[in-house]
């Protein structure tokens, strides 16, 4: 007799820990190191000196890289010209000022100290096209207002296509509690005592600086999916509430038209220092640039030597055109007063002679204002800049 | 035995006086033989002996008009094409079923050599006393079963048997079943349906069936022409304790094809598993040549193939991914799933449109009698299924459902990211089947399954897939039967992004594919068996639009263009039997794809890298135009040869395409991937297997013994360049590579399935490699030459071992050892234009930790008595009973310019189970 069956499962679990996933440190082997020559060279079709780094690759462990030492730099034309280069500071400079021309096909060679020699393919200089335009106007981007600057090109002959910018950006700062005086200690009047405290004239050309920074991220757009050869490129955007910008602000933008296959190098640079999307993570993996060892096909050197036509443009703006009447950003560090009394009663709390004294020896507050026995110390950045910047005017500070 | 008694009294008491040419005058028209017989009665005025039951049996009309007719002639008119002889004797008229009645005694009865020269071969009558002892002394009770119509000239030495076979308790078809003639070389296995067909000498014969998983029948049987023979077998009741990889008795070393295995679905109860759950698919990577990138991975490699080139078919239709939750868990209900062909070599021609490896799996069909039910209760999810006849022994309907509520596990993790993950799966299946009649048959299942689950507490990822699949079944004649097959998948997933600023949006991506197929089988004649048929798919890709939920979002609204194609195949193979050592199965399929509009496609420069920039144009395609097509040959050739026995030596060669592409730069798929159609840009891959493979059985079947040697070469594997980018990618083919794979390998299996100590032992070596080779630096990667793929496990250990202790008790182990899978490693940093990069090694140089685990049973059986309540199954298993820490991912953090890595593993600690069924 076949009678209905049913069936029933129940299930019954003991969890200790069920699921007990986990993460931990996992020793990299640091043996799997693989030393390469790091080859960075962009000729370009300015009349200078041009240049080219060569350094090493380095382990994690390490802070920065070695630089390629003694090698024999030198690039030749298709003419057969060579143009040497040579050591200077930690970089390769040809020895006399040349720039790339039209048309001519260029090749890097270098032969390093211990005798491998490297090149590159040929490359020939990409077309030249000015920069129109460096525009700046407040904007708003991720919820954060700020200034935006955009570049603008625009190429009648549809030849240049790739372009890669990089910027010089200068700013004037003023330290915001900056006094006239300065605190410094007076040696004891006899063993035993404290040290005593004077206030001396501070140099006037602490008060006013100017820091520049360059670029350091790869920035780079195409016009292959337009039907003009016209950017109008976001290069930079500094939120209204970075100090950079409170009073002076200038940018160097200088426009590197690239070629195909220096545009990729550089894209997929960049593509690997991020992490990749929300969705997916980013194929890692080495990739070639256009060098190439001589010797043994199968060493591995990173870098790509370009041939690009650069323009440049530089603009000014002040903070209080672009935004009149508003508060200035906040200094980059915060500019609290501390308040000191200089006695030295145990039981007192407000006495405190002895830090302040150890502060004044270290430095780690400057003077702002008060005398004796009551005064007000601040951070040093903010009553010093030169701590952090330079006080000398740059040459094209206008 | 009252019909034999009968039979001899005849023989012996009849008298020969002969009155066969006495005429009558009868007419009878669209009447049952019974009613009939009366007419003739009537007319003849002579009386017939006979048992009714015998005439129910056939309930075909006759009609008649005899005028002045001999009788004999009118009987041999009504009795055409039924099993009844007659004797005609004097005004009796005597009626036997199967049996003929002799008159007189056959030449050489008694002794006499003097043989008669009678022109016409006669064959020597079955007298059925010759065996009725040897049916007494056999327990079965089943009756000897008369086939066909006994013949006084007998022109044929053999005859052919043919019937199906169903399971006695469920009333389904039993396929792969052995079914053989005691005593001869005549043995075969039954198809899909259950059906098997013997070559049987005249007279007496047993046939026997075989299987690991039901009673041996054992049937006698008395052969007096071609007929038919339904019977049930019945399961092995100690089959609880039987693990599993159902053999196809001797089917290892018979079949042509090297390369395929059968699972089925109720044989692996006893394998321990994570959280007690019965996985089918789990237990494929257990086998030789099939494997996952790692625990919680949802794809599988199969011989070096990729994830996406396996073709996972749900009865019939294609099932996008067979995964829930990551990978843990099947999306098949192991409750509703009957069992799982897998082909990873010589795939027959009638599958198509994957390169590695096809996962046939069926659904039970629901029972034709009765109302039954199954059901569990887990740790994470709960499973019911409900069968149920519509019309009694005609149609029925199955039904499975699963939910899960794995919610809580998350509850229970450490980190806190993970604490606020959510996920949950569900997934139903129903199925109807519906035999109209004898030659037509109709089956339709759809299926649904569905994923969330939120990673981080701002995302909620959602994948499903849906499918619809008709069969209808028709059986022209003997020789000719086919099946029209009708598929609709749809697989799509979808990312809703919550997060407090304004980048919130979501995301959807959504493949759709319909299909047509006819198949068809034609028996030829004992020596070819032919299948032919063809097949068109239509695809439609929406891969997807990302939408900004907040108005003032500065994202910008992405959509991607619709993809279209259309697939078609034709195809024929034979099964040809050169003789008895030798026999071929040959196919040829032709698949055509092309690629449709309406499309915008860009058009790149001859001679230059596919990327943004050598981009030469954008052609435009209006809607169903041919945007590009691709077709080819996919020759199939496998063949068998006896060295002995029980020893035999296999190879097969096949080709075969896939026009669509997985884009996953992930080492493991996600269910987040997409895919992508063959077009302008996008080649279809190929691949091309050469295998061969020794077989043998050992100690009288005991054990089964293969080794298996194949290797592959594929072209335009898919890959990516180094930082692709595949998400929302409106050119995504500029991230792509297409090289060149190859993979080799040796994969042994020792199985044992009877006996105490069962199961078997894999060892696989195997190696895949492939080669990204351009001109093009940007194209280039390892400098051209091969490498390891991201699944290259070189060696794999897996061992199911089962020991029965008594017959209530036993102990399965589990254990798995793999190398290692290949990793790219950072290996340093450079410098270059003022900022620090990590430099990465050659693609998969390094390696991960070798992977090991041990699981291990129990299994305990409630009492063995036949009169009880609930019929009870105790399971407890731990599963990675050594604890190992196996890492599933090591991946690296930049942290204050310092670069560390990570170890992940899933299951680190023993994991416990108990797992308690009951069945009534």
């Amino acid at each position: 007799m076949k009678s209905a069956i049913l069936k029933n499962t129940v299930f019954l679990i003991f969890l200790s820990q069920v699921f007990s996933g986990c993460t931990e440190p996992y020793a990299l082997q640091t043996n799997t190191f693989d030393d390469m020559l790091v080859v960075e060279a962009t000729i370009t079709n300015e009349m200078k000196q041009q240049q080219v780094k060569l350094t090493r690759t380095f382990r994690f462990e390490d802070s920065a890289p070695q630089i390629e030492t003694g090698a024999n730099v030198y690039v030749t034309d298709e003419e057969n010209h060579s143009y040497e280069f040579d050591e200077n500071n930690g970089v390769y400079l040809s020895r006399e000022a040349f720039q790339a021309i039209p048309g001519k096909v260029y090749r890097l060679n270098i032969t390093t100290s211990d005798g491998k020699s490297y090149n590159s393919s040929s490359e020939t200089l990409t077309t030249a096209n000015q920069i129109q335009d460096v525009s700046v106007k407040v904007a708003t981007k991720d919820g954060q207002r700020g200034v935006q600057i955009n570049v603008k090109t625009f190429d009648p002959t549809n030849s240049s296509k790739y372009y890669r910018y990089e910027y010089d950006e200068t700013y004037k700062i003023i330290a915001p509690k900056w006094a006239n005086l300065n605190a410094v200690l007076l040696p004891p009047t006899a063993p035993g005592e404290h040290e005593g405290i004077a206030l001396v004239p501070r140099n006037p050309d602490t008060q006013i600086c100017y820091s520049t920074k360059s670029s350091n991220d790869i920035l780079q757009t195409t016009t292959t999916d337009l039907s003009e050869d016209r950017t109008d490129f976001m290069i930079r955007f500094i939120s209204s509430e970075d100090y950079i910008i409170s009073h002076r602000y200038s940018i160097l933008v200088r426009q590197y038209v690239q070629n195909l296959a220096s545009y990729e190098f550089y894209k997929t640079l960049k593509e690997l220092s991020g992490a990749g999307s929300v969705l997916s993570q980013n194929q890692p993996g080495f990739f070639y640039g256009n060098i190439k060892s001589t010797n043994n096909p199968d060493e591995k050197v990173i870098g790509f030597f370009e041939v690009a036509s650069v323009a440049s443009k530089r603009i000014f703006f002040n903070y209080a055109d672009l935004f009149p009447g508003e508060e200035l950003p906040p200094y980059y560090v915060q500019c609290d007063n501390v308040k000191f009394l200089y006695c030295f009663e145990p039981i007192d709390p407000e006495c405190r002679g002895a830090t302040l004294i150890t502060n004044i020896r270290y430095n780690w507050l400057v003077y702002y204002s008060g005398s004796m026995p009551s005064y007000t110390f601040v951070p040093p950045p903010c009553g010093d800049c030169t701590l952090f910047s330079s006080n000398v005017i740059p040459p094209f500070w206008e | 035995m009252k019909k034999l008694l009968f039979l001899f009294l005849l023989v012996f008491g009849s008298a020969f006086a002969q009155q066969n040419d006495k005429t009558i005058t009868v007419a009878f028209s669209d009447s049952d033989r019974v009613t009939a017989i009366q007419t003739i009665e009537k007319a003849c005025g002579c009386r017939f002996y006979f048992d009714p039951e015998w005439l129910q049996k056939d309930a075909s009309k006759i009609s008649g008009d005899f005028k002045n007719a001999v009788l004999k002639d009118v009987l041999e008119s009504v009795f055409n094409n039924t099993t009844i002889n007659y004797l005609i004797d004097g005004d009796k008229v005597i009626l036997t079923n199967n049996s003929i009645i002799y008159d007189r005694l056959p030449e050489g009865f008694f002794g006499s050599d003097v043989q008669k020269d009678s022109g016409e071969p006669v064959e020597k009558p079955v007298f059925q006393q010759q065996f009725d002892s040897i049916g007494k002394s056999v327990k079965n009770s089943n009756p000897v079963a008369f086939i066909g119509k006994e013949s006084k000239k007998t022109p044929q030495k053999t005859y052919t048997l043919s019937g199906y076979i169903k399971d006695s308790k469920t009333g389904e078809s039993v396929p792969n079943l052995n079914v053989r003639a005691r005593g001869s070389n005549s043995s075969t296995t039954t198809d899909k349906e259950g059906f098997y067909s013997l070559q049987l000498p005249t007279g007496m014969n047993t046939i026997e069936t075989e299987s690991v998983n039901h009673k041996k029948i054992t049937r006698k049987i008395v052969v007096y022409s071609n007929g038919n023979l339904d019977f049930d077998v019945e399961e092995r009741i100690h089959q609880l304790e039987q693990v599993n990889i159902k053999s196809r008795k001797n089917q290892a070393i018979r079949t042509a094809v090297t390369g395929v295995t059968t699972i089925d679905a109720e044989g692996i109860k006893n394998i321990p598993l994570i959280f007690g759950e019965r996985d089918i698919l789990r237990v494929a990577t257990s086998l030789p040549g099939i494997k996952t990138a790692g625990e919680g991975s949802a794809g599988f490699n199969v011989r070096g193939g990729k994830e996406d080139q396996n073709l996972f078919l749900l009865d019939n239709a294609l099932l996008y991914n067979p995964a829930h939750f990551f990978g843990f868990f099947s999306a098949l209900n192991p409750y509703t799933t009957k069992k799982v062909d897998i082909y990873k070599g010589s795939i027959p021609a009638e599958f198509g449109g994957r390169l590695s490896s096809v996962f046939d799996i069926t659904t039970k069909n629901g029972d034709f009698d009765k109302f039954m039910g199954e059901g569990g209760i887990g740790p994470v999810t709960s499973n019911i299924s409900l069968s149920t006849p519509i019309v009694k022994g005609k149609s029925s309907l199955l039904f499975g459902g699963r939910a899960t509520y794995s919610g809580w596990i998350l509850k229970q993790l450490d980190d806190e990211s993970l604490k606020n993950s959510n996920a949950e799966f569900y997934d139903g299946i129903i199925k109807y089947a519906h035999k109209i009649n004898d030659n037509n048959s109709i089956e339709a299942t759809a299926y649904y399954s569905h994923d969330a689950f939120s990673i981080s507490s701002d995302s909620i990822y959602k994948y499903s897939n849906r499918l619809l699949s008709v069969k209808w079944e028709h059986v022209f004649n003997e020789k000719n039967k086919g099946a029209l097959i009708l598929t609709n998948t749809e697989y799509k997933f979808g990312i809703d992004y919550q997060t407090t600023g304004l980048n919130s949006f979501d995301f959807g991506y959504k493949i759709n594919e319909t299909q047509a197929a006819i198949k068809m089988n034609y028996q030829f004649d004992k020596k070819h068996k032919i299948t032919y048929g063809l097949s068109a798919k239509g695809y439609g890709i929406h891969p997807g639009d990302l939408r900004p939920q907040n108005p003032e979002s500065l994202l910008v609204p992405v959509t991607i263009e619709k993809e279209k194609a259309l697939e078609s195949a034709v195809y024929i193979a034979d099964s040809f039997k050169v003789n008895e050592k030798l026999l071929v199965d040959i196919g040829l399929r032709y698949s055509y794809y092309a690629a449709l509009g309406a499309a915008q496609q860009r058009i790149y420069a001859n001679a230059q890298p596919i990327n943004d920039g050598s981009v030469t144009g954008i052609k435009v395609f209006k809607n169903n135009e041919v945007i590009k097509s691709y077709g080819g040959f996919e020759p199939r050739v496998a063949a068998r040869y006896f060295l002995a026995e029980d020893f035999s030596v296999k190879a097969g060669y096949d080709k075969t395409y896939q026009y669509i592409h997985l884009l996953s730069s992930n080492t493991t798929q996600a269910p987040t991937d997409n895919w992508k159609l063959s077009d302008l840009n996008v080649k279809p891959q190929s691949a091309q297997q050469f295998s061969v493979g020794l077989y043998k059985n050992l100690s009288d079947d005991k054990y089964e013994l293969s080794i298996e040697g194949y290797y592959k070469k594929s072209k335009n594997i898919l890959d990516y360049k180094v930082g692709a980018e595949l998400q929302l990618n409106q050119n995504v083919e500029t991230e792509l590579l297409q090289g060149e794979g190859k993979a080799y390998g040796v994969e042994f299996l020792l199985k044992k399935q009877i006996g105490r100590l069962n199961g078997w032992l894999g060892y696989t070596y195997s190696r895949t490699f492939i080669k990204l080779d351009s001109k093009f630096s940007e194209e280039l990667v390892n400098n051209g030459k091969y490498f390891a793929a991201n699944f290259d496990k070189p060696h794999d250990v897996s061992a199911v071992l089962n020991y029965k202790i008594t017959k209530r008790y036993s102990v399965s182990t589990n254990f798995v050892y793999q190398t290692g899978r290949p990793i790219t490693y950072p290996i340093g940093k450079y410098v270059y234009g003022n900022a620090e990069y990590t430099l990465y090694s050659d693609r998969n140089k390094f390696r991960i930790p070798d992977y090991y685990r041990m699981d291990i049973g129990l299994n305990i059986e409630g009492s063995h008595k036949i009169k009880k309540l609930a019929h009870s199954f105790w399971n407890i298993s731990v599963y990675n009973v050594l604890g190992r820490n196996n890492p599933y991912s090591v991946y690296f953090v930049t942290n204050d310019g310092k670069i560390k890595a990570y170890k992940t593993s899933i299951f680190s600690v023993p994991v416990p189970t108990i797992t308690y069924n009951f069945k009534f």
